[in-house]
């Protein structure tokens, strides 16, 4: 199944990459997702997929948006 | 006593008098400084129901106990009065030199009172106060104004200054300072405009009273590069504060099109990435290591300082996407000195209200040459609409009518921040129950409510979240006059502060003391508006109706048909009065202010209100 994933803020930079569809197996999770993009799991983040937070364990489904963000306090 | 002053310097422009006031001790340790002394003077010594634009309020420059000293970001003042644009409490910080100028002239709050006969410049050299004519630069904006400044005394003094926005009462003008710092949305400019009081100069050779001068210093300045390094390691800098743009678009929190919509497919267009690419210098405050202005040429070639803000509510909420564009408003606002953020919200009312058929004229979403040529006659009240939009969106709307009120995104009357709550309850409920107005300074809670709660949850424990943030927010940062960004941004522990208020005062604190200095000042703000409002109830604590409207759901995207629930609202509000220990209309219990240690004061309120 395809994953979109997009990172905000300065994960673009610190990552290399704004947003990239992923071809992950059947049963995938975000966590299992932040993984793959190589994001240190320790690191504070928000998580979203299709705009709501993410249930941990959750399997994603084909087409899925996540976002992975840090966390922000706004100007 | 250490970490005070011990004084504030009390300012007459009417009569051209001044005097250093000592306070007590038990005062130091009751308000700690900043918002807390800023309310507690203004509680005591206005009367309710003056106008907030005549010589009876008082303009207050309040200072931290660690404000002006070498750590963590401690570059800071708060502005505060009574507010032109609520009526109640107002306040705002901004990153100032006068926060360490002010302290090494021996205070640590300055009140002005009074209006002065002729346009003047306020200017505090220790000991000294002088009352200089300032008509040159009246009528002038604040670029020019501060360079008029710093060519007579240099940029080491600490400034604040007024644009045509305040000095032509617009409602939510601010006040400015250094190269691209504002602050006091709740209109501050305007009551510096009210007393004809252009500018605030101040330098100080005094050496800020601290318990632990030598220890205070080298933690200071260690932290200040750990700060430093933590930042380069997050790389939060690198986009700032609009980092945040991206994010809120993919969450449907983005204010599009005066909050008719939540995101849109060319936010992009200006997000934190194009920000930082187009960067072409970086500011910051005094004593930060982390520095989150960033400038870029404005659609003439100007530097205009942009964050979140600013970008969210002059761009996508204006259907503009083009970030000299938006560059070019924000440069506006700035020099005028009129609110971004309370600027944006008023243009994009008016574009809704036109095209809705409530208020005359043609304008339209996108046309930014239309918003210029509005701007400009907001800040110089030229015209009916120019003049009407002055007074801000709720009296904007009350004037046109046909219901437009209810799409006037503020509360209090002070217009929301850039976050558009259509989804998300508790962001609602932070909004409704900020006590200045809509401001997300106080309580944003959006990441935990899309991290650690469900969206749909209107439940008691995002009540309690508001609390913990206006606790940390409202009440910590903005008593102990610090920027907040260390610690929500790049992770910087709480538990710093009382280790240097603990240098600074020798008092060794818990941060639960800090909370309960938090839950005092707030509930005296609660009694401030109590005074000025006594049939108050829990309305005024309700966000703008749209939110709430089942014909303005997105049709599309992450929260496509929801909207906010009225009576879930209501509870969710509820759950908040009770958590705080306030009354069904959103008034501290007599208990509560026993509690607090505000009895006193709020036996003073019920000469003008009921307290249960």
């Amino acid at each position: 199944m395809t994953i979109t994933v997009k990172l905000i803020g300065p994960f673009v930079q610190l990552f290399g990459f704004s947003e990239k569809p992923l071809d992950v197996p059947e049963g995938t999770t975000a966590d299992d997702l932040i993984g793959l993009v190589s994001i240190d799991k320790s690191r504070p983040k928000v998580v979203t997929r299709n705009g709501r937070a993410v249930v941990p364990g959750e399997p994603l489904a084909d087409g899925d948006r996540v976002v992975i963000s840090p966390i922000y306090s706004g100007g | 006593m250490h970490g005070w002053t011990g004084q504030f310097l009390r300012v007459n422009l009417t009569d051209r008098t001044y005097r250093a006031e000592p306070f007590s001790e038990d005062f130091a340790r009751k308000w700690i400084g900043g918002r807390g002394f800023a309310v507690k003077i203004l509680y005591d010594e206005l009367r309710p129901g003056i106008d907030p634009l005549g010589p009876d309020n008082k303009f207050i420059v309040a200072l931290g106990p660690i404000a002006g000293i070498p750590a963590p970001n401690t570059g800071k003042a708060v502005v505060a009065g009574k507010s032109p644009i609520t009526g109640g409490y107002g306040d705002g910080n901004l990153g100032t030199r006068v926060a360490e100028q002010l302290r090494k002239a021996g205070y640590d709050a300055l009140i002005v009172e009074g209006k002065a006969a002729s346009p003047t410049m306020l200017v505090i050299n220790d000991d000294k106060v002088e009352f200089l004519p300032a008509g040159e630069v009246w009528g002038r904006g604040t670029y020019v104004t501060n360079d008029w400044i710093y060519a007579k005394y240099g940029k080491g003094v600490g400034v604040l200054n007024i644009g045509q926005g305040g000095e032509n009462l617009v409602r939510y003008a601010v006040v400015r300072s250094l190269e691209g710092r504002a602050g006091g949305r709740t209109g501050m400019g305007a009551v510096m405009g009210s007393k004809l009081l252009k500018a605030v100069v101040v330098k100080g050779t005094k050496p800020i009273p601290q318990a632990d001068p030598a220890g205070m210093k080298k933690v200071g300045t260690d932290d200040l590069r750990e700060v430093n390094r933590i930042d380069k390691k997050t790389g939060w800098s690198i986009q700032s504060t609009n980092g945040v743009l991206a994010w809120c678009n993919e969450v449907a929190a983005l204010p599009v099109r005066n909050f008719r919509k939540t995101h849109h497919p060319d936010a992009w267009k200006c997000d934190g990435e194009r920000l930082n690419n187009a960067r072409i210098a970086t500011y910051g405050c005094p004593n930060c290591t982390m520095r989150c202005g960033i400038a870029i040429h404005d659609e003439a070639g100007r530097e205009s300082e942009l964050d979140y803000e600013n970008v969210g509510l002059l761009g996508p909420n204006l259907e503009i996407f083009d970030l000299p564009l938006i560059g070019t408003l924000n440069y506006m606002c700035d020099d005028y000195g009129v609110d971004t953020m309370s600027g944006g919200c008023v243009l994009s009312f008016y574009a809704d209200a036109v095209d809705r058929g409530a208020a005359p004229g043609d304008l339209r979403f996108g046309d930014s040459e239309g918003f210029k040529k509005l701007l400009t006659a907001i800040a110089l009240r030229q015209g009916e609409i120019g003049n009407i939009l002055a007074e801000g969106s709720m009296r904007a709307a009350r004037k046109f009518g046909h219901g437009s009120i209810d799409y006037a995104m503020q509360v209090k009357g002070l217009e929301v921040a850039a976050y558009n709550c259509k989804f998300i309850p508790g962001m609602a409920l932070a909004f409704g129950v900020s006590p200045i107005g809509a401001h997300h300074k106080e309580s944003w809670v959006i990441t935990f409510e899309l991290k650690q709660s469900v969206r749909e949850s209107y439940g008691p424990e995002k009540a309690q979240k508001v609390i913990d943030l206006q606790r940390i927010r409202g009440g910590l940062f903005e008593f102990i006059v610090s920027c907040r960004f260390p610690w929500i941004e790049n992770g910087w522990p709480l538990e710093h502060y009382p280790k240097y208020f603990k240098l600074v005062s020798g008092l060794d604190w818990t941060l639960d003391d800090f909370w309960t200095v938090s839950d005092r000042i707030y509930s005296l703000i609660k009694l401030f508006w109590l005074r000025e409002y006594p049939q108050t109830d829990r309305r005024l604590d309700y966000p703008p109706a749209v939110w709430f409207d089942p014909s303005n759901v997105d049709t599309e995207g992450p929260i496509a048909g929801k909207h906010l629930e009225f009576d879930k609202y209501d509870g969710l509000l509820q759950h908040y009065y009770d958590l705080r220990g306030y009354d069904r209309r959103g008034i501290p219990t007599k208990a509560t202010l026993e509690r607090l240690g505000t009895a006193e004061e709020g036996r003073a309120a019920e000469r003008y209100g009921s307290l249960t």
